[in-house]
């Protein structure tokens, strides 16, 4: 068995996370938040893949492992979404980052299917 | 059918459906029709297999926890599964008319990418609730996230898609604190089974940050204050179908993987401390979320906050279950008040979706003078639906909140009925304000789009049946009791 | 030495993680992330992980990064995108989220470094089932049998974010490149066939080493991203019924699979004894063409729309005019 000690990983994956989940909250930058998705996804991975790998015998536990691939396509399928959905709102509102105001005055109650839809120009 | 193909049916018909619904569009409502029938048809069978014979478990691939997945139907999971069924069928008998595709080609797209993301969302939902593997119920929950962002996307209006992206980054990082909490409880347990990590959980500081974790992402996804800002405008601005799933049902995956985390898998972990603390952000929710809901100005706004605020009343079985008696009338009372509170919010979001459509788009309360002669059956149901929200009788929400009141002062925890009140009574205001706009005359003119029939008996369907739940209420407390979690039933000599 | 090893990989990590998440010029960030995802790959086969390695070399560094890296560029284009971190501050002020957060790293660190000896986990179970399993690569095992219920639903979520896509907005073709960087058809020539050899290969041999369909399929889809860049296949594309069922077979065999192995043994995705394997290569195929097709086309990032003329449809820069996107 190959000897490495854990707790480097451990303390590298819970670093990952926290810079991650600090990326997210901190900056508005719809790619920036993508990108800490991310991370912290990788950080998460990293936690599970250590543990698989302490386990004393021939191979490590394969269980986390498909826990982890898993959670890399969805990860993935994930930031597709997001990057597109992103991009539209980008489109949109011409801004790279989420108001924080309540879209309370906005005239948003049109469906597209009336004649009119000039008016979602407006910015509020 | 059999046991095991009455689980299937209800995980993969809808799965199946939706893919076929991807490639051929044209048969899109056929399918949904198709796969509402069948999954009732599992459900019923399901119910039965379950009335007579217990709790049913089926063991994917056979090989069974913990190597391998199970999916569980108890009493819990049937009664969850009711609701989603009923609210299911009923939204899509909706949403065949509310969707038009002749009327524009815009129109048509969105009817053609929804019915695939509703059969995914409905698939979903009922693999969640059917299953008992947590790492299992992180896969759910992101299927079910990503197909309610799309759900709210769907008619890309800006609004619509600001709030879904914002609801996507919030899903999707509360996944993953979720997510890390599996992690540890999978290195300390070496299970991710809920029935077999009852027996395998010790206390200790690692699994308490592993419940913390997967409790705070739940409870974002829950929309619980502080974790709430998102829902508002993601259920507002969603189309009227969408927003009654989200409203309904969605929010209510989190709520009850909870559930099954603190009083399945690991009950002797938690401290009365913590069911104290979500009690008071429950507390807070109910009359926060209330408060909102009276000054909003668009309708619509002001049934998402009015489900910021009963969402609150859920969070209140935790403290109740937790106390030293009353802890199944508990139990019973904030589930009976979940499923009310869906058939209602459901009714509501859907008559006020006829509404807003009637008048051309505008949804400002200030400016729903005439609805109860325009659209009488929409502002008839409404009405019931309100009076479920403010716990009249015999509606689900008198009957969840009288079971509420009455573990309360049980367990000597008298404090939550003042909430309970005072929250009935803000709710009383709210609907009060929206009825007393709509039943005001006044010469309505505006391109009144006359609303198809199936549309508006829908709505008064499903707030018909929140509003006399609490008739049903003794035989729901009894699909409850099978199979209910050890912790609620307590040792000889108390009273449930 | 190899702690050595270990020390100076992890190092690397954390910082080029801060450093893809807080540099000034989002440009720079991008690939500082892909730089970080092959390190992780590293970190994975140093962990004796290599199935996961070869999934987060492809898809977890390779293609999100691309993708990514192009929608980067295409909202530099749409806008004008300030290349500064943005300080206008959040509702919440940096300095509580930094505190709060260090907290909450502490609290990790405690509670993991704390699992001193924990129980045996799944392996010997995995272990003693594998014979039983139809292939000996414990990995595929539990992604194809044992936990292929999860796999299942993974695949939902593939087609989930594919049906998403097209919802969302029409594609927007990539440039014609091929005139700027004469090299670039010669070496797609050798490069796609050989990418998708590997991926097959890469398939086949899951089963008893390394590899599966997710890892064949991440390389089948860079195949289709490059020929995407290279502007093949676009006649091909736009129609879409048969992408769409390209897309869906996937999800389609694993469900046919479902309910025709609980008709034969009575329970669902249980392989009748003896022809498990078979089982699950044909699931793993139909995943694989499911798997490249979607990351492909998450990459062109909308619906290929059809065309009249042949010209790419909606190259126009600023997005459309009106409110909903151009549909």
């Amino acid at each position: 068995m190959m000897y490495f000690d854990d707790r480097l990983y451990l303390i590298a994956g819970a670093a990952l996370i926290t810079i991650g989940l600090y990326a997210l909250l901190a900056h508005r930058h719809f790619l920036r938040r993508i990108l800490a998705l991310n991370v912290m996804g990788s950080g998460v991975f990293m936690v599970l893949i250590t543990y698989s790998a302490r386990t004393a015998g021939s191979i490590p536990d394969p269980v986390p492992h498909a826990m982890v691939i898993t959670g890399i396509v969805v990860s993935i399928c994930a930031t597709g979404l997001a990057l597109v959905l992103a991009e539209c709102v980008q489109a949109l509102t011409g801004r790279t980052e989420l108001s924080d105001e309540r879209e309370t005055s906005e005239h948003t109650g049109a469906r597209p299917d009336t004649s009119d839809e000039q008016h979602q120009d407006q910015s509020p | 059918m059999s046991h095991a193909g009455s689980f299937a049916s209800m995980i993969l018909a809808p799965l199946a459906a939706a893919t076929l619904a991807f490639i051929f569009p044209r048969l899109g409502r056929w399918l949904a029709f198709g796969t509402a029938g069948a999954v009732s048809i599992a459900f019923a069978r399901l119910t039965r297999l379950l009335l007579d014979g217990g709790v049913q478990v089926h063991r994917v691939g056979g090989w069974g926890a913990p190597l391998g997945i199970d999916l569980r139907a108890d009493g819990l999971a049937v009664f969850m599964l009711l609701i989603t069924t009923a609210i299911g069928a009923a939204v899509m008998l909706y949403a065949l008319r509310y969707f038009n595709a002749r009327r524009s080609p815009a129109e048509g797209h969105q009817e053609r990418y929804f019915w695939p993301l509703f059969l995914l969302l409905w698939s979903a939902l009922n693999a969640l609730l059917l299953s008992t593997d947590i790492f299992n119920l992180y896969v759910t929950l992101e299927l079910l996230g990503f197909s309610a962002v799309l759900l709210i996307a769907l008619d890309g209006r800006r609004a619509a898609l600001t709030a879904a992206l914002r609801y996507l980054f919030v899903s999707l990082s509360a996944s993953l604190l979720y997510l890390l909490g599996v992690a540890i409880v999978y290195t300390r347990c070496a299970t991710v089974d809920l029935t077999l990590l009852a027996t395998r959980a010790q206390p200790g500081f690692p699994l308490t940050i592993a419940i913390a974790l997967m409790t705070g992402g739940l409870l974002v996804k829950s929309a619980l204050i502080p974790g709430h800002f998102w829902l508002p405008p993601a259920h507002a601005n969603a189309p009227a179908p969408v927003s009654a799933l989200l409203s309904a049902l969605v929010v209510k995956g989190s709520f009850y993987i909870m559930l099954r985390l603190w009083f399945e898998a690991f009950p002797g972990l938690i401290t009365p401390a913590a069911g104290n603390l979500l009690g008071g952000l429950g507390a807070a929710a109910v009359i926060w979320g209330a408060l909102n809901a009276l000054f909003q100005k668009r309708l619509k706004l002001l049934v998402a906050y009015s489900t910021v605020a009963q969402l609150g009343y859920l969070f209140l079985l935790f403290p109740l279950a937790a106390g030293h008696e009353g802890r199944f009338t508990a139990w019973s009372g904030g589930l009976v008040f979940l499923a009310s509170h869906a058939c209602a919010k459901a009714a509501m979001f859907l008559s006020a979706g006829n509404v807003v459509r009637a008048r051309g788009g505008r949804d400002e309360i200030a400016h729903l003078e005439g609805m109860s002669s325009l659209q009488p059956i929409s502002t008839f149901a409404f009405g019931l639906a309100g009076l479920s929200l403010i716990g009249l009788p015999p509606s689900g929400g008198f009957a969840g909140k009288w079971l509420l009141l009455r573990a309360g002062l049980a367990a000597g925890q008298g404090w939550w009925v003042a909430v309970i009140l005072i929250g009935s009574l803000l709710a009383a205001a709210y609907v009060a304000r929206v009825l007393v706009h709509g039943f005001t005359r006044a010469p309505v003119p505006g391109p009144a789009r006359p609303n198809s029939p199936l549309m508006e008996w829908t709505a008064l369907a499903l707030a018909i049946l929140a509003a006399g739940m609490g008739f049903l209420s003794v035989w729901l407390t009894d699909l409850l009791q099978v199979g209910a979690p050890a912790i609620l039933i307590p040792p000889a000599g108390g009273a449930p | 030495m190899l702690y050595l090893f270990d020390l100076v990989l992890l190092v690397v990590i954390v910082l080029l993680a801060w450093r893809s998440l807080n540099d000034a010029d989002l440009f720079r960030g991008t690939v500082s992330f892909i730089a970080l995802g092959l390190l992780i790959a590293v970190a994975w086969v140093r962990l004796r992980a290599p199935d996961v390695a070869l999934a987060e070399a492809a898809v977890g560094s390779g293609l999100t990064g691309a993708l990514i890296l192009s929608a980067l560029v295409r909202m530099r284009r749409r806008g004008r995108d300030a290349p500064r971190p943005n300080h206008a501050g959040g509702a919440i002020p940096r300095r509580l989220i930094g505190v709060l957060l260090l907290a909450l790293f502490l609290c990790l660190c405690g509670a993991m470094l704390r699992l001193a000896q924990w129980p045996e986990g799944l392996t010997e179970t995995a272990l003693a089932e594998l014979p039983a399993s139809g292939v000996s690569n414990p990995v595929t095992a539990v992604l194809l049998n044992y936990r292929s219920y999860d796999t299942l639903l993974e695949v939902a979520v593939l087609l989930l974010a594919i049906v998403g896509v097209w919802s969302l907005r029409r594609a927007e073709w990539p440039g014609d490149v091929r005139e700027s960087y004469p090299l670039l058809m010669p070496l797609l020539r050798i490069v796609l066939p050989t990418l998708v050899l590997a991926a097959a290969y890469v398939l086949w041999i899951g089963t008893s080493k390394p590899g599966g369909a997710f890892q064949g399929g991440a390389l089948a889809g860079g195949a289709f991203v490059l020929m995407l860049l290279g502007g093949f296949g676009r006649r091909a594309l736009r129609h879409r019924y048969r992408m769409r069922v390209a897309l869906s077979c996937g999800l389609l065999v694993f469900i046919a699979a479902s309910v025709g192995t609980m008709l034969l043994t009575g329970e669902i995705l249980r392989y009748p004894a003896g022809f498990a394997g078979h089982w699950i290569l044909a699931i793993e195929a139909a995943a694989l063409i499911s798997i490249a097709c979607t990351l492909g086309l998450l990459y062109l990032g909308g619906r290929p729309e059809e065309a009249g003329d042949g010209t790419p449809v909606n190259r126009s820069v600023n997005g459309s005019k009106n409110g909903s996107m151009g549909r």
